[in-house]
């Protein structure tokens, strides 16, 4: 689902990911994890297409990342769901009109996209906070929304960038509960973080990146 | 079309949320329009006074006193083909007398010590009003001067060269002031489109990221510049036609001499106005959205 072969990325001319090589099977839950400034974000941003590799072949859902075009990019990324550490929820907008954008960039009619939130907030258990803002809501129950925004609109890849990096510990099981489920159903899904908390344990396969390389791969 | 359902829903919560800024758009915009169309049809009414003044204008030829009959049939057969002129009248010596006399009137006595006829015949040539080109008409005349039989050709030459650079002027200042408040125009909705479009960057990078195409991201904001466009130009025209209206009705009962003047108005306007606003409203909402990339 997930391939990268021989990848480096420069900002500049410093290289921020040098050589890269790993893969994704598809329906896999898997991790990847180093110090911060290792490249985790540059990774997942390579996935969903918000930088392009300088080498090296990135092949999601069977795209080729290096070669999509700009035009192409949104239809890959409505197959990829991200789950941003910053959550970047739309303050003027209600808990059900931030997860319900992700149906309107389809076009979705109006009662399908109130059947699949109402039920998308279930699931993230948020049923009673749809006409709340997120300012209004604490951490944990803003990244459950971001997950059911990234939820709603199926995808066959999940991203998400330290989805525990503000969370407690409560809140941080709960997160991955949600991402246990989601995975469960078929979705591959790819936890960027440095909490080894979050993949001891669990019999996932676990990236380590060290000096901007993958160092190793072990099973968490 | 459930993209244009979506954007209207869209621009209808906009132009209500941000309905101050967008009503000072809408008046900027109609105000802009409003002095074009001003313009416009004060060149189109000027010109209509030209037209109306140059359907009587003519090229008088001289014939020569020795001219024979089949001279003056072969030019009035020349005259006739040519598609330049529309109307060849022929004024014998003995008309032209009759008419000189009849002008004259009480004066004609000063026509007694006249021996026989002195008065050349002549053809009056009434040319087509939309070709009086000075240089034209001076090519005309040149060429009818060259002539077999003809002895002068006599036309207003500077009248004809001062109406022809009004028009000309009315014509080029008409592009001019246009041109510029068509422009500025447009630089009035770029910047109401740029602030919303400042304004909801973060909801646009989040949509990016959701996947939202380009036309997605992008058509609220050129219908939101259409709707603004239109609107201004409605507003426009309606102020154009109660100037028009006040004028017709109010100032001609004071100077009846402009009813001469005045075109009827243009209905056209009601459409041509709203659409050259939301057009060149669109133009500027364009420029302001620019190229989203990914």
């Amino acid at each position: 689902m997930i391939e990268f072969s021989s990848v480096t990325k420069y900002y500049e001319d410093d290289a921020v990911l040098k050589d890269v090589t790993f893969t994704i099977d598809k329906g896999e839950l898997a991790f990847i994890t180093g110090p911060s400034g290792a490249g985790k974000t540059t990774l997942l941003k390579l996935i969903y297409c918000d930088e392009r590799p300088d080498k090296g072949q990135i092949i999601v859902a069977g795209w080729d990342i290096g070669k999509l075009k700009q035009k192409t990019i949104p239809f890959l990324r409505r197959n990829v769901g991200i789950v941003f550490q910053d959550f970047r929820l739309l303050s003027n907008r209600t808990v059900f009109d931030n997860v319900a954008l992700a149906l309107r960039i389809h076009y979705m009619n109006t009662s399908t996209i109130r059947e699949d939130v109402t039920a998308v907030l279930k699931e993230v258990k948020l049923g009673h906070k749809a006409n709340t803002y997120p300012q209004h809501l604490s951490g944990g129950e803003q990244q459950r929304v971001v997950i059911a925004r990234a939820m709603v609109s199926k995808p066959t890849v999940l991203l998400a960038d330290e989805p525990t990096g503000n969370l407690d510990i409560d809140n941080s099981q709960i997160i991955m509960g949600l991402f246990r489920e989601i995975n469960a159903r078929g979705t591959t899904v790819l936890i960027a973080t440095h909490n080894h908390g979050l993949f001891h344990g669990t019999g996932r396969r676990v990236f380590f990146i060290k000096d901007h390389s993958i160092e190793k791969e072990v099973i968490g | 079309m459930k993209a244009f359902i979506y954007s209207f829903q869209s621009v209808f919560r906009s132009l209500w949320h941000e309905k101050w800024i967008n009503l000072l758009t809408i008046l900027s915009v109609s105000i802009g329009l409003s002095l074009v169309t001003s313009f416009i049809l004060l060149t189109i009414n000027m010109d209509s006074v030209i037209q109306r003044w140059a359907k009587n204008f003519g090229l008088v030829v001289y014939l020569k006193e020795n001219v024979s009959a089949a001279e003056e049939a072969s030019l009035k057969n020349l005259f006739s083909r040519d598609s330049d002129i529309i109307e060849v009248k022929y004024i014998s010596k003995e008309l032209a007398l009759k008419e000189l006399r009849a002008t004259l009137g009480a004066n004609e006595l000063i026509l007694e010590g006249l021996n026989g006829n002195p008065l050349p015949s002549s053809y009056e040539l009434t040319l087509k009003s939309n070709l009086l080109d000075p240089e034209r008409v001076k090519r005309k005349a040149s060429l009818i001067q060259h002539m077999t039989g003809v002895e002068e050709v006599q036309y207003g030459e500077k009248w004809l060269s001062s109406l022809y650079t009004i028009s000309k002027t009315m014509k080029v200042g008409s592009i001019i002031v246009g041109g510029a408040i068509f422009i500025a125009i447009t630089f009035i909705t770029y910047s109401t489109i740029k602030i919303f479009f400042y304004r909801r960057k973060e909801e646009i990078e989040t949509l990016k990221l959701l996947g939202a195409t380009r036309i997605f991201i992008r058509l609220p904001f050129l219908l939101e510049g259409f709707i603004i466009g239109l609107l201004g130009g409605i507003v426009s025209s309606l102020v154009i036609f109660g100037i028009f209206s006040f004028t017709s009705l109010r100032v001609i009962e004071f100077l009846p001499s402009v009813r001469l003047f005045m075109a009827s108005f243009p209905y056209q306007v009601y459409i041509i106005v709203p659409l050259a606003g939301a057009a060149v409203s669109v133009i500027g909402s364009l420029i302001a959205v620019g190229k989203i990339r990914y």
